[in-house]
Formats: structure tokens, sequence, C-alpha cells
């Protein structure tokens, strides 16, 4: 069942912390709200839980308009940064809560939690509290607790950001294979992009309120549409230009060539790092120009290389190459290519 | 929806109006009601009476009684003696406090314990004590061949004094303990002297601790009516006023403009120690380090002398009433005996299973409706929760006498339904109740804040009603707060007399007004018998919970306040 929502608008007295946010959510996928820290992920996550009122808007789950329905009977799955486990049940009892608020038999709840339990391979856990668990179990047990009841959406805010480097990681792969397996609609909030490209059918990146842009990791890491979209998912080189007469775009005293029918609607456009082309100098054609090789910085596997164009000496491009043996040196005479297809028009 | 044929498929969505909101209004109600018949409407009585004379609505008993030079006699001695007593207090407190946490003084554990030993007592205790001291048949006198006359102003002043030294010391060991280290590594690394140092870091750091200090202590001792009448002597005060108009001459009217003149400094002060407790707050950061003592001599010597010298006083006055409680005459016939514990006197024992069943039933009164008050503040968003907050301090800005005498004015006329309560001990305790209500209210808050709301959520989410949360969560989770209220209201049911000194007849006489009256007829053995019952009772009571607490591994929970 699709997720949809409308238009909502969430205001805390005087900030509008979302405003007006439209987006869907086939059924089946793992969603990720990325964005800035305070740029109303989480307010987004619990208005659709029900946690928090919008003051406008509408969000529906297949045809049913969730609206009007307290969050409690939503029965949406939801689990908090924070684990918030009841530490006064162990781990089995935790599981167990939300069938028996959901009215399940107890044969049926024993089973089920027997078989939660053995999912998130914390088995011989049953028994502890969630104090004598460590951080990566909590989380697993909260995960447990919360998709237990078969709930019909998964919300997850930050499950991931109180955990250390390595559990972290480990957990991404498990809760993925996990929605997979369960095929179960699932919206992560994080403001990590490394989690977002790694986890996500979808990304939604977020910022003040709103939505940037959401697509595909792929498209929103090969054809942002803004500057915070391209600075957010990785870097990107900026280039302001002119506009000539004929509407071309004009980048030091050149005209530059953009890909099919793109149109240069503003002054900026955008060249992630890895698509620029470092050429000898004296190389010719279009959207080339001679430069002059600022600072070299040798990663082992890439190597970082910032020029400037001989006409634009003020704008610095920064381009990667694979590979060591075709590293210049500083001060060295070069021409930069920028590929027409990976020119980007930003807004 | 896959869980559409599973046991576990949610039930229909049951609207806006489902049963949590009404769970919640009921809630609501069940707080509400009470408050405004048992504390909105005991107030508004003594406004009503305040401005109801022979000639009908108006200013007339306040014209009367401020035209009267006796009234003024009355402000003078009470705002003097208050302000001495408390001056004397906060000083004494301070140095007291400032010893323990700024030097190294042995034994540092029992001589907190000391300081708060006069919370186990009625508040007239220490002038039982003080007159067992230096009063007319007192050891001073008597036996060591003084000659102090400790009746009339000083003898107030003192007991006062003492009795709010607990209360006084409680917040200033409080303001002194969030001392911040980095301040005085600093203050030493500049080579600044220990005077210097004091007048500085530590005085700046602690002079809203000092203030809150000072209206609490004001507060306590205005309105205080035991110490002024067992050892007053002609000197009165506002206190006793109301007593003698109510009591001695059913002048209700003129006892409830003095109630309302008592009620301008109480609120007054409860108002700017509010204010200077949000700014206390503020002044320890995250990266504050706490404060490390190392020794030197000279000033620990001296300062163990100051502890111990207070210590000893405070101790002295408490142990005299014991030892007194176990002699057959003061001071004529000093040898031992148990005879006063017999209570051959009035009501027999009576009064202290009176204390005891009161004291009991008013900790789980007060634990269930200021508790759950504190739950629908939190949990239950109503356009109500706003006045309901306000209302649940409200009583700590009144002082006792004033609610009890309310309780008179509304609860003995005819016309209300309630009449029915007046007389019987369901009064007494739901005057207890609403009395010590606001800290109770704030107790359960600020534990509830520090669960957060994020349990609430996690059960919510999982599909459990309001009512379920609360019984499986958050009442498992604040128990030991809730234990912790419940002591404190036992403790101040035990020891309260101006509260309930109006609703008190023989059959419902409670051990703290036995003290009293004893103390009024001379039988000073027999009052002192009732008030180390009375301790007795609280030390039990105290260490009973404390060690339910201890076997439970809960080490961190508050009992004396
Ligand atoms: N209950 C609230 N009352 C007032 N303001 C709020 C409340 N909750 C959130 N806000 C504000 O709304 C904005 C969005 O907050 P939100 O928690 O959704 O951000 P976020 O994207 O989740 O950030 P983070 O990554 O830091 O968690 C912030 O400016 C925040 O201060
Ligand atoms: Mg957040």
């Amino acid at each position: 069942m699709d997720l949809s929502i409308r238009g909502i608008v969430k205001r805390f007295g005087p900030l509008t912390a979302l405003d007006s946010v439209s987006l869907d959510v086939p059924h089946g996928t793992f969603v990720c709200f990325l964005g800035p820290s305070g740029c109303g992920k989480t307010t987004l996550l619990r208005v659709i839980a029900g946690l928090e009122l919008a003051d406008a808007g509408e969000i529906r789950l297949g045809e049913r308009d969730l609206s009007r329905t307290p969050a409690r009977d939503r029965n949406f799955g939801v689990v908090f940064q924070s684990y918030s486990l009841f530490p006064n049940m162990s781990a089995a009892k935790n599981i167990a809560y939300g069938l028996e608020c959901r009215g399940w038999s107890k044969p049926a709840i024993a089973e089920r939690v027997e078989a939660m339990l053995k999912l998130i391979q914390l088995a011989d856990h049953a028994h502890k509290l969630p104090a004598q668990l460590s951080g990566g179990q909590q989380q697993r047990v909260a995960l447990a607790r919360a998709i237990a009841p078969d709930p019909s959406l998964l919300l997850l805010d930050e499950p991931l950001s109180a955990l250390d480097a390595k559990v972290r990681e480990e957990l991404r792969t498990e809760i993925r294979a996990l929605q997979r397996r369960l095929g179960i609609t699932t919206i992560m909030v994080t403001h990590d992009q490394e989690e977002a490209m790694s986890m996500a059918d979808l990304v939604i990146v977020m910022n003040g309120g709103r939505i940037e842009q959401a697509g595909r990791p792929v498209d929103l890491y090969a054809a942002p549409q803004t500057t915070f979209v391209a600075n957010f998912m990785g870097r990107m080189n900026l280039i302001s230009v002119n506009i000539a007469a004929d509407g071309r775009p004009v980048f030091a005293g050149m005209p530059l060539t953009l890909a099919g029918t793109a149109q240069a609607t503003t002054r900026t456009l955008g060249i992630r790092p890895e698509a620029v082309w470092l050429l000898p100098a004296g190389a010719e054609g279009d959207n080339i120009f001679p430069a002059t090789v600022r600072e070299v910085v040798f990663l082992g596997n890439i190597t970082r290389v910032a020029a400037s164009p001989d006409a634009a000496p003020d704008t610095r491009l920064a381009i990667e190459l694979h590979g060591a043996a075709t590293a210049p040196a500083i001060g060295d005479a070069v021409a930069v290519a920028l590929p027409a297809a990976a020119l980007r028009v930003l807004t | 929806m896959t869980a559409a044929a599973h046991p576990g498929e949610a039930p229909a969505p049951t609207g806006f109006f489902s049963s949590d909101r009404f769970a919640g209004y009921l809630l609501t109600a069940a707080v509400l009601l009470p408050m405004l018949a048992f504390l909105v409407l005991p107030l508004s009585a003594i406004l009503l009476y305040s401005l109801r004379g022979p000639g009908g609505i108006g200013l007339e008993n306040f014209t009367h009684t401020f035209g009267a030079p006796r009234f003024w006699t009355l402000v003078v001695n009470s705002v003097v003696m208050s302000v001495v007593s408390t001056v004397g207090t906060v000083v004494l407190a301070y140095g007291y406090a400032y010893g323990l946490a700024r030097a190294k003084v042995p034994f540092t554990g029992l001589w907190r314990i000391v300081a708060l030993l006069p919370l186990f007592a009625p508040s007239l205790v220490q002038a039982q004590g003080l007159i067992l001291l230096v009063g007319r048949n007192g050891v001073f006198n008597r036996f060591l061949g003084f000659d102090i006359d400790i009746y009339g102003f000083w003898g107030v002043v003192i007991s006062n004094l003492l009795a709010a030294f607990p209360y006084a010391f409680l917040i200033l060991s409080a303001a002194l303990a969030v001392a911040d280290g980095r301040l005085y590594e600093s203050a030493e690394a500049l080579g600044a002297r220990p005077l210097r140092i004091f007048r500085t870091v530590t005085l700046p750091a602690t002079r809203y601790g000092i203030a809150a200090a000072c209206f609490v202590s004001f507060t306590l001792v205005i309105t205080d009516f035991g110490n002024p009448m067992v050892i007053g002597g002609d000197f009165n005060v506002l206190a006793t006023e109301v007593y003698n108009q109510v009591i001695g001459q059913a002048q209700f009217g003129l006892g409830a403009v003095i109630g309302v003149v008592l009620l301008l400094p109480a609120a007054l002060g409860k108002i700017i120690e509010k204010r200077i407790a949000r700014k206390q707050h503020a002044l320890i950061t995250a990266q504050s380090k706490p404060l490390v003592i190392r020794p030197a001599l000279g000033r620990d010597v001296a300062w163990s002398a100051f502890v111990v010298a207070v210590g000893v006083l405070i101790i002295s006055v408490l142990a005299i009433v014991i030892v007194a409680s176990f002699v057959r005459l003061w001071p004529y016939n000093m040898t031992l005996t148990l005879r006063h514990y017999e209570f051959d006197v009035q009501n027999g024992t009576a009064p202290i299973w009176n204390s005891i069943f009161v004291s009991f039933a008013s900790a789980i009164a007060g634990v269930a409706l200021a508790g759950l008050c504190a739950i629908v503040v939190q949990k239950v968003r109503t356009p109500l929760s706003g006045p309901l907050s306000l209302m649940a301090i409200l009583p700590s800005a009144v002082p006792g006498m004033v609610l009890g005498l309310g309780y008179v004015l509304a609860f003995n006329a005819a016309a209300n339904p309630l009449n029915v309560l007046y007389g019987s001990f369901a009064l007494i305790i739901i005057l207890n109740v609403y009395y010590n209500h606001s800290q109770a209210f704030l107790i359960t808050s600020t534990s509830l804040n520090q669960i957060g709301g994020s349990f609430d959520e996690a059960s919510t989410m999982l599909g459990a009603s309001m009512t379920r949360t609360l019984g499986k969560i958050t009442l498992p989770l604040i128990w030991p707060t809730l234990l912790g209220v419940g002591v404190f209201y036992f403790m101040r049911s035990m020891v309260s007399l101006s509260a309930v000194i109006f609703l008190i007849n023989p059959s419902t006489q409670v051990a703290a007004v036995s003290v009293l009256q004893l103390s009024d007829r001379g039988a000073v053995n027999q009052a002192a018998a009732f008030s180390v019952c009375i301790m007795a009772v609280v030390v039990g009571c105290l260490a009973l919970v404390r060690l339910v607490l201890v076997a439970t591994g809960h080490r961190n929970i508050t009992l004396i306040r």
C-alpha cells in the first residue's frame, strides 16, 4: 500500500518546521529522509507517525486517510534514536508489548517473540534487561519490537547514529536485508549521506522544512538540481557563468556547450571533480580551457588536483584523478575539459 | 495490507474522540474537581469572609483591623521577629553548609543528618526544648545558677531560627554543591587569598541560594504559630492572633483579614523565590568540574568547631526533650521513669495513633492526587493543563494556618454540601494533601521529566492506550519517586500543627496538637513524651523506607525534603 503525503505544514510558534511537504512512498520501498540538522526530518517522521499533528495537509495509506487516526491505531512501527526500550522489561517482554496491546493470544505472542529474537540473533538474551545489552543489541531489540506486530509502515529516526562506526556498518546491512525480506515499507531519517546512499531505494533531500529533491541515490548524485543537493551529496565544482545574447553560458571568456537540450537558466553550473578531464597544455576543443595547476594532493588510489583556468584565475576547479601515474606538479601549465554531458545546471 | 489476516490487525480507527481523549478528560476531572473543592474554595472563603462584615460586603473588616493600634504592634512584632530569625538562621545555615562543603569536617554525613533533625518534629518542639534548657525551670537557671529570661521575643526568635534551620540548610548546601571547580582553580592560580576567593567566587555563585533561603525561612517563621504560643509569653504575633480571634472569640471575619495579611508575604516570597530558582540552574554547565577539597589544618579545625557548635545546639534542644520525657517531674524529681509513656492524659495514646493513621492516609491520598496531577499535567494535553499546573503549585504560597482557616470557613458552612466532612479525619487528611501539594507535585514532575516522553511515544506507537502506558510503563518507572513523595507526606503530616489546628476536635486529636495543649497546661513531661513519639515514628518510617529502597537498588532517592 503506497503512502502519499500532500501539502504537510507544521509550525512551532513562529517557526515553520515543515513547509508544504508532498511525497509518495511506493509500497515496499526503503526511503531515506536526508538533510542537515534542524531541517525537519524528525518532524516529518513524527507527523507521519501521528505523534505530531500537522497544521495542514493530508496523509494517505492506500485509500485510507490517516489524518484523524490516532497514533496508536495507525499500526506503524517506530524505532527511536534513543532506543526507548522500556527499562523495566526484558528484551522478550519489550518485543511482546506491542502484541499484547493488539490483543494477540498468549501462544501467538510467545511464538512471535521467539521468531523475532531469532531474526535479530539475540535468542540467548531474551531475558536480559535493556541495561544489560550493548547499544547495538538494544537497537536490534528496538527494531524487533517495532516490526513484531507486523506494522504497515516502519519508521526509523536516526537508528544508527548513537552506535560506533563498526556496529553501525553491520546494522546497516542487517536492517536493509531484513527490510527486503519482509517487504515492509520503511522510512529512515538520517543526516549521513553515505548511509542514505548505501541503503535507500529513494532519497528525499530536505532543507529548511522543504524537499529539495527526491530520487534514486544514483540520480541525485549524477543529476543534482540545486547547489544544496550537489554539495550535500559529495563534492561538486560550482562554476559561475554569464549568459550570452544567444542564451549560451559563457565561462572564462568562452561559450560553454551543454548536453542535449539543457538550457542555462541560472548563472551556476556544476561538475563533479571526477568528471573533469586534465589534458596536456595546448589541447583544444569544446569546453577546454588552458589552466595552471595550483595544488596536488596524493591520496593513494586517487590524486586531488586543483587548477585555475588562466582566463578565470579566481576559480579553482577540483579534479580527481584515479591512479598515480599522470599526476602533474604545482605550477604546470595544463588544459582542463568540462565535458558537456557532465555539466549540470543548478538552481 | 499484509497484516490484514493477522491477529495483530489494528482496530478500526476510532476517530478523533478516541478513548484516549475520553480517558484524558476523565483523569483531568479527577484531579481538577477535588482541587477546586479543597483548594480554590477554601481560599475563596478566606477572601469572602475577610470582606464580609456585619454591614455586608465591604472593606469594613480591613478598616476595623487596620485602625486598631494593636494590629500594628502585631505587624511590627511579626516582621521584626521574622527578620531577626531569618538573618540568624541563614547566617548559621550558610556557615554550617559551607563548612561541610568546603572544609574537611570529620563525620560529614552525620552532621548533615543533625542539620535535618528539626524536620522530624513539630516546630514547637524547639520552643519546648528551649524552655527545658533556659526557661524558668530550665537546666541553666535551675542547676547552673543562671538567670535567663527566655520567654518573649528572643525565645520566639531562637526557636523559629532552629525550626527553619534545616530548610535553609537544604537550599544552601544545594547551592554550594554546584560549585564549578574551574573557577576556584583559576582564582587560586591568580594568587587570590581564601577570603578574597570567598568574596569574588563563592558568594556571587551562591547569592541566589541565599536569597531563596531567606524567603523560605521568612515565610516559615512569620506564619509559624506553635513557637510563639509556647514560648512567646506576652509577645504576640500575627499568627497567634489569628488563632485567638478564631478559636478564642469566634471572630472569623477578623481572623480572615489577618489570614489575608499573612498570605501576602508568603505569596510574594514564593514568587520571588521561583524567579531566583530559575536563575540558579543556569550556573552549572556541562564543562563544569567538581571542586576538590584539599586538607588545610587551620581552616578545617575552625570549621569543624563551628559545625560541631551549631550541631550540638540543635541536638541539645531535641535531646533535652527526650530526657524530660523520661524523668518523673521536671525539674523537681529527676528520677528516671517510663510513666509518661503510659499516656494517662486526655485521650491516652489515641492522638499518636490518630497521627499515624492520618499521616499514612495523607501519604497514600497525597501520592495518588499530587502524583496523578503531575502525570495529567505532563502527559495529558488539554486546554486545562496550564491552569491545572498553576493551581498545583498554589499551596506553596499559602501558609498552613491560612489554608486551615479556609477549611473551617468553607466546610463549617451549612450551605456547603461537603459540610458532612467537617469534624472528620477525612477533612484533616485532605487538608494535609493540599497543604503539601506543590512540593509533591514538583518532585513527581521532575522525575517524569527525567524519564522523558519517549517511552510514552514508543508505547503509543505499539498500540497501547493511555491508561495502559500509565500502568505498565510510567508507574513502574517512577514508583521509587512516588514512595519518596509518600514519605514526604507522612513526615509533614506527622509534624504539622498550624494547618490542622482549626480542624481538630477531641475525637480527631493528633499528636502535634497534644504537644501544644499539654505544654500550654504545663504538663511538660507528657508533652515531651508526645514529641518523642512523633520523632520516633518519623525516624522509624524513614529508616524503613530507606531499607526498602536500598534493597531494591534505588539509592539516589531523596527522602528528606
Ligand atoms: N516540539 C518542538 N517545539 C518547537 N520547535 C520544534 C519542536 N520540534 C522541533 N522543532 C524545531 O523544528 C525544526 C525541525 O526540527 P527536527 O527535529 O525535525 O529537525 P531534524 O531535521 O530532525 O534535525 P536533527 O538532524 O538535528 O535531528 C528545528 O528548528 C527544531 O528546533
Ligand atoms: Mg531529528
